[in-house]
């Protein structure tokens, strides 16, 4: 403020900006403002002298002249922003891999092809026209535990089945407890318009700026979260956002207060012919009655006792009072 | 107005013990002298609004014939129960805890103004404790006349009293008679 334009050209050189993130610091300034309203003032000085700066070096690029106007191509990013979000957390073991680290289990690397002895060829392990394919089986033999009539090609099928129903919930399962302690990454709100592999990818490129792997491996993940949420997740926030199912007793409870929500407390209606008595009826809390016949009711003095004796109990650690006892010592005649 | 339910009861019945000790078995077991009845019941604890009052059987059942919201007590008010549902011993008590508790601080003369202002009892104005008192115990505060004047917890045993230095506190204020005359409507 003391200081002369000479001052704030010398000072204007030394600013950093930073074009990619299309900033302008300057490191030597000291806010020496007293009020807020000389702190609103100088702030917004201050701020404009930065802009300033920060469109002197905009405009200093060379441009490309487009039928929109002068384009120019900012540079790549020098200050690295922190993240935005926290780091994410590691996912807890699978049950196969907790499974696996007890038995000793170490991971094999699988062909791409096998030989299949029974064409006689190299056949695929996975996918069309596979090694070891159900569809390829010509003869079952029958075994003696077999019931006629049962077809043994059926049973094959339906027990491939209910296996793959069971890894699928058992990879499902994994995924909810990882997101149960937040190790699944968190949708973004794209993710909400579609579920289709290219869309996802090509909005993905527009939102972030990272680079191709990172982008495919947060998809698969978002593809594994947007499955979750099909199943039971919802999209944005925690299971207690969930509309819980009612339960049982919740629904009893219901029926009890509509029951009884009527003029007369529901007693002159008419029961349904299995509909059971209500389990509160009227008073919810039981008090002892005030003056029990004549003076204090037995109830009232047992009660009374009883809690007088347990407090004695927990508190008799002065078995014996030694100056008491000292003082009513009597000299032995 | 209604007795005291098992928890509160057990509430009430903690905090007395903490000046009473084993006495309380007698706080309720003495044969009652309030109330018109000739042949004397025993006292009880009976819970109006928020309010514990300590009554006689007799005035008990004279008070059923008074209307809740008609009714400001019975007999002689203990405690309360506050929002949340903790007990606090009021400075009603102060009659009722003077005769039956059993660690008593006589204060100097100069110094029961202090304490009637609501301030705690620094070892300065200890003149005589009780020989058994430990931290923690309720303790009734006296005058040197045998005056009661309030009644508070005891921050150090009898023996620490004597270590401790002078301005040490000795007594935490809980209640005392100046309340009568400096929080007079609280009190009610």
């Amino acid at each position: 403020m003391a200081e002369g334009p000479a001052a704030t050209t010398i000072a204007a050189s030394s600013y950093e900006v930073d074009l990619g993130n299309l900033m302008a610091y300057d490191p030597s300034h000291h806010i020496a403002a007293a009020s807020r309203e000389e702190l609103r003032q100088e702030c917004l000085r201050k701020g404009t002298e930065l802009a300033q700066a920060l469109a002197d070096a905009l405009f200093a690029l060379p441009p490309n002249e487009d039928r929109d106007g002068p384009i120019v191509h900012l540079s790549l990013p020098t200050v690295r922003l922190p993240r935005e979000k926290h780091l994410p957390k590691p996912k807890p073991p699978t049950k196969w891999e907790l499974f696996a680290k007890v038995k000793g289990i170490t991971k094999r690397k699988k062909n791409k092809r096998e030989w299949d002895e029974q064409t006689q060829s190299w056949k695929r392990t996975y996918g069309y026209d596979r090694v070891n394919d159900d569809k390829d089986i010509p003869i079952i033999e029958a075994k003696s535990t077999d019931e006629p009539g049962v077809d043994p090609f059926a049973q094959r099928r339906d027990e491939k089945k209910k296996r793959v129903e069971k890894q699928e919930k058992n990879r499902l399962e994994n995924l909810k407890k990882a997101a149960k302690i937040g190790a699944l990454p968190r949708l973004l709100s794209f993710t909400s318009k579609c579920c289709f592999p290219p869309p996802l990818y090509y909005e993905c490129l527009f939102v972030s700026g990272r680079n191709l792997a990172e982008l495919q491996l947060s998809n698969i993940f978002c593809m594994q979260s947007i499955q979750l949420a099909a199943k039971a997740l919802p999209i944005i926030g925690t299971k207690a956002d969930l509309p819980k199912k009612s339960r049982k007793e919740d629904l009893e409870s219901v029926v009890g207060m509509a029951s009884s929500a009527t003029a007369s407390g529901g007693k002159f209606d008419e029961k349904l012919p299995d509909e059971k008595p209500p389990k509160h009826p009227g008073k919810h809390r039981k008090f002892l009655p005030v003056a029990e016949g004549k003076g204090m009711g037995s109830l009232e003095k047992q009660q009374n006792d009883k809690i007088l004796n347990s407090l004695l109990a927990r508190n008799s650690d002065e078995p014996l009072d030694v100056g008491k006892a000292s003082s009513r010592i009597q000299p032995l005649t | 107005m209604r007795p005291l339910d098992e928890k509160e009861t057990t509430q009430v019945f903690e905090k007395l013990f903490k000046f009473t000790g084993p006495n309380l078995k007698h706080l309720l077991d003495r044969p009652a002298v309030q109330g018109p009845d000739a042949e004397p019941g025993r006292y009880c604890l009976r819970l109006h609004r928020n309010r514990v009052d300590y009554a006689s059987e007799a005035l008990v059942r004279r008070a059923t014939a008074v209307s809740r919201p008609r009714l400001a007590g019975v007999g002689t008010p203990i405690g309360r129960f506050t929002h949340h549902g903790a007990f606090h011993l009021t400075a009603h008590a102060l009659d009722l805890l003077a005769a039956h508790a059993r660690r008593r601080v006589w204060l100097k003369p100069d110094t029961e103004r202090s304490f009637l202002f609501g301030s705690s009892v620094p070892k300065s104005s200890l003149a005589r404790v009780t020989e058994n008192a430990k931290a923690g115990d309720g303790v009734v505060v006296m005058s040197m006349a045998d005056v009661p004047l309030g009644f508070g917890i005891a921050a150090r045993s009898a023996q620490d009293c004597r270590k401790a230095d002078t301005s040490a506190v000795v007594v935490l204020h809980q209640a005392g008679a100046g309340e009568y005359l400096r929080e007079e409507e609280e009190l009610m």
